[in-house]
């Protein structure tokens, strides 16, 4: 018996439009880039929306109706349903129509897809709240299992998800962590009691999401038959194959001409012929299978970049004093009571500002709608003062703020 | 090879290349090197003492064929004159040089072909495979070399008649000069692909027969203990370096300057270089209120350079046309951040810079705040610059210059 289990990660951040030093103190409009560029959320969103989500949408769709066996899950940033909700509506609706027929599940995950876990826990709860929150109200569904943002885990994460309530986490089957162990079972956190952690493999994930189109790839080109082999390959010494991606896999980042679309129209067609197979959802595996071990994460892992660490993010100076600034001025926001600056300053938290910081890869064609690591920086760095200035003149206002101390002890924090 | 400059004398952009670039081609096995220049006054040459380096490439495999000249890639008839002129007036060129001058004209043109004529009995006594000339005044001589002798051709293009003039014209005789190099040469080498752009469109020239070859770091020498001078203890230093010449965009670092001193008090601005523009400049200054944030350096020596580029905070080459604009990597390799235009080869190579179109004073202005405000702005810069600085070694381009000469020898 193998189970295929299908999710693809469906984020997009709120960018920061190229704010300089002449626009602090005198505009508000962080986000809106208006440039039909990379920075232009609007623009992005309505050019992925043809290119990916509807085209996808429809094909799922099809499969949905076509084969009842099959099933996928998603997990959806609260900053992209909120993006859908402002630019594109049709495409929320057939992601709603997706999720109607019953057979597809909705991960938990943190509203602006930050780090907070990282840096303020009450935080992160807030924001797993609010985006729990948020996916009973646009879809009618309460999530079981807990996704971190970009698969950032450790062991410590799984047990605040066990506390939270969640039966699964979702984490990315490392190798270091591994060792001769395989990703295709389900595994007990250290130190947790109940919970399960699905781990991605990687391997035949990325061979979809990274290689597919690459033609100097020695198994290029891939269809749904080799495919399918691989993974029934994997009967007898595994239970359950999960295959998680970035939405944008199908359409952005592998191309329609490089058969992406056909690829997914008959792969699960392929895969339901073999008996054995079935398709299941995080909730459905951690139902249907028993843990085999623990994985025991100590460090943080990731899904991104061969170091499958946090270096994407964080490390470089530019970025520690970026995360720094925007979490310290957490409290004073918060304290100003409007909803407003609160949910502006959580925008600043999305993961992917830090990473379009990052000097790692830095001219090796690393994605990056900035011209370069220090652009993202300036504009980042530059909304945070207007935002710490706007935040603090409410304060003094009050007489919450002497001197940039918090004075009011009366205020419960 | 082909030039009209090498360290230490007329030590331009040019010159440092083809000496960095000698340097690493005759470590690459088969290679025999024979630079042949003309030759300026004595005094100048000798006043270097780094002509030792000189002296050590001959007794390794450069050989040094001296041509007397005044002649420099930067010229134009004009400026041969007053050059003439000042070394005249200065004693540095005496009647005797004058003497051997004569016998190659005031006129730059004629020097020009006077070069090919002596170099034209030169070749005749020497064996050598291909000819590799630098830049429009060695081209007549390169054409009667490789035309005497059957040899391939190989044009190193650094700047161009069009990028001299700031995008005013061209001489018609250096572009006609210029033409004909290239398309008697087999294999151009452009230094940026701005240049190779500006070959396809101004020279009509086949981009097929076009190779970039990109320059590698400069060696600036060590660093010098000195004590910074008093103002910089309160200020940051937002420093120019270059002539003071409309290619150069001197007039947008002041622009820009005065945008910047309304977000950052702080701040002192320094440019150093000389040139037909340098009065022009200072008066701007005052005219724009800036007298008290400005420092004039003019002409500066290697030694000066490093000290100022210390001092910086921040490097600024605003160039209106830069084929490639070598000052960056010194100002780097001091470990000063760079904003360079866009309008610059160098910025097809560089990563860890601020690039900006020149006259896009805004964006420019906003760069620099930031470097001045933000530390970790400033140390990743410095640090992520200069480990990209270090990778840029001069073997690539040696490497890409000898296949070059391998594979048309190969053909012939």
């Amino acid at each position: 018996m193998v189970s295929m289990c299908f999710y693809f990660q469906v984020h997009q951040p709120y960018r920061i439009r190229k704010y300089s030093i002449f626009d602090i103190g005198k505009k508000k409009d962080y986000f809106e880039d208006r440039s039909e560029t990379e920075l232009d959320n609007e623009w992005i969103i309505n050019k992925i929306k043809k290119k990916c989500y509807l085209p996808t949408n429809a094909i799922l769709l099809e499969l949905l109706n076509k084969h009842p066996e099959f099933k996928i899950t998603f997990s959806f940033s609260g900053v992209f349903l909120e993006q859908l909700e402002e630019f594109a509506p049709e495409v929320l609706e057939s992601f709603q129509e997706l999720v109607a027929t019953g057979r597809v599940e909705i991960l938990s995950e943190t509203y602006y897809h930050s780090l907070s876990f990282l840096f303020d826990k009450d935080e992160f709860r807030e924001q797993v709240r609010l985006h729990g929150k948020l996916v009973k109200q646009l879809f009618g569904v309460e999530p079981t299992v807990f996704r971190n943002t970009e698969l950032i885990y450790n062991n410590e994460l799984a047990n605040e998800a066990e506390a939270m309530g969640y039966k699964g986490i979702i984490a990315e089957g490392a190798d270091h962590l591994l060792g001769w162990r395989s990703p295709n079972f389900l595994y007990r956190p250290v130190g947790a009691k109940k919970i399960k952690t699905l781990l991605k493999n990687y391997k035949l994930s990325d061979d979809v999401a990274f290689r597919f189109s690459n033609r100097g790839w020695k198994e290029w080109p891939l269809d749904s038959k080799k495919y399918v082999q691989w993974i029934n390959s994997i009967n007898g010494n595994g239970e359950v194959v999960n295959l998680f991606m970035d939405y944008e896999t199908f359409g952005e980042h592998q191309w329609k001409d490089s058969g992406i679309f056909e690829f997914l129209r008959y792969m699960p067609g392929e895969f339901l012929k073999h008996p054995d197979n079935d398709f299941k959802t995080p909730s459905e595996v951690i139902d249907s299978y028993e843990v085999c071990g623990e994985y025991d994460a100590c460090e943080f892992v990731s899904w991104t970049d061969l170091e499958r660490d946090l270096s994407a993010w964080m490390g470089n100076e530019l970025q520690d004093a970026a995360t720094k600034r925007v979490y310290v001025l957490g409290k004073k926001v918060k304290l100003t009571g409007s909803g407003l600056l609160v949910h502006q300053w959580r925008k600043l938290l999305t993961s992917n500002h830090f990473y379009y910081m990052g000097t790692k890869h830095f001219g090796n064609g690393n994605l990056n709608p900035y011209e370069s690591p220090y652009e993202a920086f300036i504009a980042y760095m530059n909304v945070l003062q207007d935002l710490e200035m706007e935040v603090s003149d409410i304060l003094k206002e009050r007489g919450f703020l002497v001197n940039g101390e918090i004075v009011n002890n009366k205020i419960n924090l | 090879m082909l030039g009209w400059e090498f360290p230490p004398f007329f030590a331009g952009g040019a010159g440092i290349v083809c000496y960095e670039l000698t340097k690493e081609m005759v470590k690459i096995d088969d290679v025999d090197l024979t630079y042949v220049m003309p030759f300026g006054p004595d005094e100048v040459a000798n006043q270097h003492l780094r002509i030792l380096i000189a002296n050590k490439f001959r007794g390794k495999k450069i050989n040094f064929k001296k041509v007397p000249s005044l002649l420099g890639a930067y010229m134009t008839e004009e400026s041969y004159k007053e050059n003439r002129q000042r070394l005249i007036d200065s004693g540095k060129l005496t009647m005797a040089d004058d003497n051997t001058l004569n016998l190659y004209g005031i006129n730059l043109i004629e020097e020009v072909y006077n070069f090919a004529g002596r170099v034209s009995t030169i070749v005749d006594d020497e064996e050598f495979d291909v000819v590799h000339a630098h830049d429009w005044t060695t081209f007549p001589a390169a054409i009667q070399a490789s035309e005497q002798m059957k040899k391939p051709l190989i044009v190193h293009m650094h700047i161009t008649g069009f990028d001299k003039s700031g995008g005013n014209g061209v001489d018609p005789h250096i572009y006609a000069i210029e033409k004909e190099g290239m398309e008697k040469a087999d294999k151009i080498i452009a230094i940026s692909e701005k240049v190779k752009r500006g070959l396809v469109k101004n020279y009509g020239i086949n981009p097929s027969k076009i190779e970039i070859v990109y320059h590698a770091k400069v060696d600036v020498g060590p660093d010098t203990n000195f004590d910074f001078p008093k103002f910089k203890s309160k200020n940051k230093v937002v420093l120019y370096a270059g002539r003071m010449t409309m290619q150069k965009g001197p007039e947008y670092f002041i622009d820009v300057a005065k945008k910047v001193v309304n977000f950052y008090k702080n701040v002192i601005f320094i440019m150093i270089g000389s040139g037909d523009q340098m009065n022009q400049m200072i008066r701007k200054t005052a005219e724009m209120g800036l007298q008290d944030k400005f420092l004039f350096h003019g002409f500066y020596s290697r030694d000066d350079a490093n000290k100022f580029f210390s001092m910086a905070d921040v490097f600024v080459m605003p160039s209106v046309s830069e084929p490639f604009g070598l000052v960056p990597f010194e100002a780097i390799s001091k470990n000063t951040p760079s904003i360079i235009s866009k309008q610059s080869g160098v910025s097809e190579i560089l990563n860890n810079v601020f690039k900006v179109d020149f006259w896009d004073i805004d964006k420019m202005a906003n760069q620099i705040v930031s470097l001045l405000k933000y530390n970790e702005l400033h140390n990743t810069m410095k640090k992520e610059g200069l480990d990209e600085l270090n990778k840029l070694t001069w073997d690539e381009p040696a490497r890409r210059c000898v296949d070059i000469y391998k594979e048309l020898t190969r053909k012939r």
